[in-house]
């Protein structure tokens, strides 16, 4: 009997909720088969089986929230010769421990022992750290020790078992792991603190060493002028307010980008660089990276071209609610063509946005404020933003990165343009 | 209680300041929390000051008291006739042995950041404890908390212990005279440690014990060599033996006993000492406004990083289930602060060691041949007799052996034990042969320095392959 434990499918997460068994007690499912949907900090994950057999038992209905760690269905292996399962030498374990008490409390025994993984002390404090359990760890050393080779191969292989909704995409697995708060281990001094570099911040880190590594970056930034565009937006106010809609800046800021792209489409790209060929793409997938509290995530706004500035508004607010709950699935953070960091709220001036890879930019907002500026050669105060492009110097040219953000300039300066450019 | 009183707060309060509570604590400090060490006694607990260390002070001790018997033989003559014991000599110097550990040890809570406060702790809830020292009462907020009050001496109702006739390990360990005789009711291993060491002394001892051997709990191979050394000192060992009644009669102790085979009689000595079990301190600790369980003999069920069925309420030593031992207690408590201090730590080994300083000396770790038999291993034994062995002819400690079962399959080894002089330090060997799930084979290839006991473990494992060099194969 193969027991199936909640694994922890995104580091630091401590519990899922049970969204939907797939299959029923008694059914005989095929290895990698869908089994149940959990929805964890941010993101659903569907868990497959790990093995072909029958499901035995199921532990949990659908809405349950289930701690990481415990045990939610059983699987009866095809080729299973009925090995005792963990659980009843547990119980014998206990069973002879409660006797022993009842005997003398002064003993001194050592009938504790079963038959346990053998592994040095160490490699069983390392699969501790790799949240391993290492009794299922077959061992590669003499006489079957588990090594510290083992761990990491049955660490690599298990996380397959984790089949995110979007196999193709590799990204998705990634940003899949993206979840969860990072948990500081307190491992240093008073004076320091070390952190093991894992989980989600690790994939961050290797996703942007990937990214700075493989594409030539250049940062280009200019400034714009946002106190028409603010006009703009409060004489919308009445009538959003009527549609019950929270306008911000950002569906406008969308709205302009997606125009300018259209026009310059290197900068909808990528570099596919195992056919050295160029992927022009004639979707707009817009991501918005956001700092949250759990860690850096990427809602997706979906052929952001195909919408209204208001469904723009409406659909940010639901993305950010989603966020903030965890309740976003795979789907809602993957799979952009462009990615915009609003870092505008938060505050700075200039920036040197690292690309969301295999993207060919991206665009940050920097925060807006009133600003002397000079016009018509005198000083006068305007509402006032940044923004910063990074872009691929491989696809995109510094003049072609120019006149990108010249025409999300225009478009946002003089919002009635933006308008007659909307479709 | 006062109203209103303002809580002191800390990260981690432990309660017992045993060898479990400040291991706990210091790790703690060392992991920058804050802590709150409750000890109502002595730091120490009652390793340092009533059970491993005053014990082993005595045994040492009664040792070199005989060991002047046998120079003789080795051609030293003293000059006094007759050698005396001042037991209250001896009391001084054991004073001084645990008040510079206990300073150690407050010393060491000092240097990490560790609150020690004298008093007696009890919960009032899951995250607050209060505190009593001499009528005074603090309360102090926590976020977790570590159980550690550890264990005192079982005393059956029939039984009262006076502290003068009737003795508990602690009194026995606190005589200022030798006692003439001295009946001992309990043969488990601090019966037959004391009685050994007080057999040693000048005193008459008689062991009574219910099973049918003494140190039940240990294989019955490993016991003979020590029952048969008691004898020779002049104990009297009682077995299938039990006490109905202890009354004191004109300054002696008369205890009732009866068994099959002998019947009903009357044992008459000076004093009793009462060691058949160990209770743990957990009914005066307000267990329950806390919302933590105890099983039926008073132990609190944790897991394997200590935790009771209260998360952030842990538990250690004695006051859990398993053997009660001060290097159990220990690693529970470094587990624990580990845990509380968010690394991955845990308590996942069986391979609790066990030491007695009986004479000659047993120690041990892992499986028995008829555990592990039971556990349906097929079994290969090697022995090797310290007769053979060219250190304990040197040192006139020829008694016991060397004894390494091996699972027959793959040649793993699952237990290590001894017998013999000095088996309490050899053992050290055996326990990291079994957590680095070492083969027979890897002890046999050792290099083994010479001359000395440790050639045993060498020799034993070879008779396991059929190749000891200094017994004859069968
Ligand atoms: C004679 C004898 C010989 C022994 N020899 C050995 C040996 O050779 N090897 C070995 O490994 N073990 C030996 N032991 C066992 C060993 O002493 C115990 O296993 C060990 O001390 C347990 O440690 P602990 O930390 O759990 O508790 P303890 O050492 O029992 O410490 C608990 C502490 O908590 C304090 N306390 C209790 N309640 C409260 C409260 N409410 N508030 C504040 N403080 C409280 C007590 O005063 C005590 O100091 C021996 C024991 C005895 C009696």
């Amino acid at each position: 009997m193969m027991e199936f434990k909640l694994p922890d499918v995104g580091e630091g997460m401590h519990e899922g909720e049970i969204i939907q068994w797939l299959i029923k007690e008694g059914e005989a499912v095929k290895q990698d088969q869908p089994i149940v949907e959990v929805q964890t900090d941010k993101v659903n994950a569907e868990l497959t089986a790990p093995a072909a057999g029958v499901v035995k038992k199921i532990f949990f209905s659908e809405g349950d929230i289930v701690e990481v760690g415990t045990t939610i269905f059983t699987i009866q292996e095809e080729n299973d010769v009925s090995v005792p399962d963990k659980k009843m030498i547990d119980e014998e374990i206990q069973g002879v421990q409660s006797v022993d008490v009842k005997v003398n409390a002064e003993h001194i025994t050592t009938k504790q022992h079963v038959v346990r993984a053998l592994a040095t002390p160490f490699v069983r404090q390392l699969a501790r750290e790799m949240k391993v359990d290492i009794e299922k760890v077959k061992g590669s050393g003499p006489a079957g020790r588990i090594t510290e080779s083992d761990l990491k191969q049955f660490k690599e292989n298990n996380s397959i078992t984790l089949n995110a909704k979007h196999h193709d995409n590799k990204m998705a697995q990634e940003m899949a792991l993206m979840k969860g708060a990072i948990q500081a281990k307190g491992m240093g001094n008073e004076w320091e603190e070390r952190i093991p570099l894992k989980g989600i911040r690790k994939k961050i880190a290797e996703h942007m060493v990937k990214s700075v590594s493989t594409i030539p970056h250049v940062t280009h930034v200019d400034e714009l002028e946002m106190d028409q565009l603010k006009e703009f937006k409060n004489q919308l106010k009445e009538y959003s307010d009527d549609k019950d809609i929270k306008l911000t800046f950002l569906p406008f800021f969308v709205k302009a980008i997606v125009i300018a792209l259209k026009e310059f489409k290197t900068l909808n790209a990528s570099i596919d660089e195992k056919t050295n060929e160029i992927i022009l793409k004639n979707y707009y997938h817009i991501g918005i990276a956001t700092n949250t509290e759990e860690g850096l995530i990427v809602p997706v706004i979906k052929h952001a071209d195909q919408k209204t500035i208001f469904q723009l508004a409406d659909e940010i607010r639901q993305l950010a609610a989603q966020a903030r709950e965890g309740k976003l699935s795979i789907d809602q953070i993957t799979g952009s063509t462009f990615t915009i960091s609003n870092v505008g709220p938060i505050g700075g001036m200039h920036a040197t946005p690292i690309i969301n890879y295999p993207e060919a930019a991206i665009l940050a907002l920097h925060k807006m404020e009133h600003r002397m500026v000079v016009r018509d050669l005198e000083g006068v105060i305007r509402l006032m933003m940044n923004m910063s492009l990074s872009f691929d110097h491989r696809l995109i040219d510094g003049v072609t990165a120019v006149h990108f953000t010249n025409r999300i300039k225009e478009l946002l300066e003089n919002p009635i343009r933006l308008v007659v450019e909307m479709r | 209680m006062v109203v209103g009183e303002v809580a002191v707060e800390t990260d981690v309060i432990i309660i017992g300041g045993g060898p479990g509570g400040y291991a706990a604590a210091i790790r703690l400090g060392q992991l920058g929390k804050s802590v709150v060490l409750v000890e109502k006694d002595k730091l120490g607990g009652v390793c340092l000051n009533r059970g491993c260390i005053p014990s082993k002070a005595l045994i040492h001790t009664a040792d070199q008291y005989q060991r002047l018997n046998d120079l003789g033989k080795m051609g030293i003559r003293l000059s006094q006739e007759r050698t005396t014991m001042d037991l209250g000599v001896w009391q001084d110097w054991k004073a001084g042995i645990t008040s510079q550990l206990r300073q150690g040890i407050a010393h060491l809570c000092k240097e990490n950041g560790v609150t020690v406060v004298k008093g007696q702790a009890a919960f009032l809830s899951d995250d607050r404890i209060g505190v009593e020292t001499d009528g005074d009462f603090e309360t102090y907020k926590f976020e977790q908390a570590i159980i550690a009050t550890g264990s005192r001496p079982f005393i059956p109702s029939f039984i009262k212990v006076d502290g003068e006739y009737i003795l508990d390990s602690t009194s026995s360990l606190q005589l200022q005279e030798v006692p003439s005789s001295l009946s001992i009711i309990g043969g488990g291993y601090i019966g037959i440690e004391l009685g050994m060491a007080f057999a040693k002394l000048g005193t008459k001892v008689t062991i009574i014990e219910m099973a049918n051997r003494i140190l039940p709990q240990i294989a019955e191979n490993l016991v003979k060599e020590v029952t048969r050394n008691a004898k020779k000192l002049g104990v009297n060992i009682k077995t299938s033996t039990r006490v109905e009644k202890a009354s004191v009669v004109d300054g002696h102790v008369h205890l009732h006993v009866s068994s099959e085979e002998q019947g009903a009689e009357v044992v008459v000595s000076e004093k009793t000492l009462v060691t058949i079990g160990r209770i743990p301190n957990t009914e005066e600790i307000g267990l329950n406004r806390a919302g933590v369980t105890v099983g039926e003999k008073g132990h609190i069920a944790v897991d394997m990083e200590c935790r009771t069925n209260v998360p952030h309420i842990f538990a250690i030593g004695d006051t859990t289930p398993g053997p009660a031992l001060a290097h159990r207690a220990s690693k529970q408590g470094i587990v624990a602060a580990e845990v509380i201090g968010g690394l991955p730590s845990a308590v996942d080994s069986p391979n609790v060691p066990y030491v007695i300083f009986s004479d000659p000396q047993i120690a041990g770790v892992g499986l028995s041949r008829e555990e592990a038999e039971q556990q349906g291993y097929s079994v290969k034994v090697g022995k090797f007799p310290f007769s053979a062995n060219g250190r304990a002819l040197a040192t006139n400690e020829t008694e016991g052996f060397a004894e390494v079962i091996v699972d027959a399959d793959n040649h793993i080894l699952l237990g290590m034990h001894m017998v013999g002089a000095d088996a309490s330090n050899l053992i050290g060997e055996g326990v990291l042969a079994l957590e680095l799930a070492a083969r027979v084979e890897d002890i046999a290839l050792i290099m083994h320095p010479h001359p000395t006991l440790t050639e045993g473990w060498m020799e034993a494992a070879e008779a396991v392959l059929g190749h000891a060099i200094h017994i004859v194969n069968k």
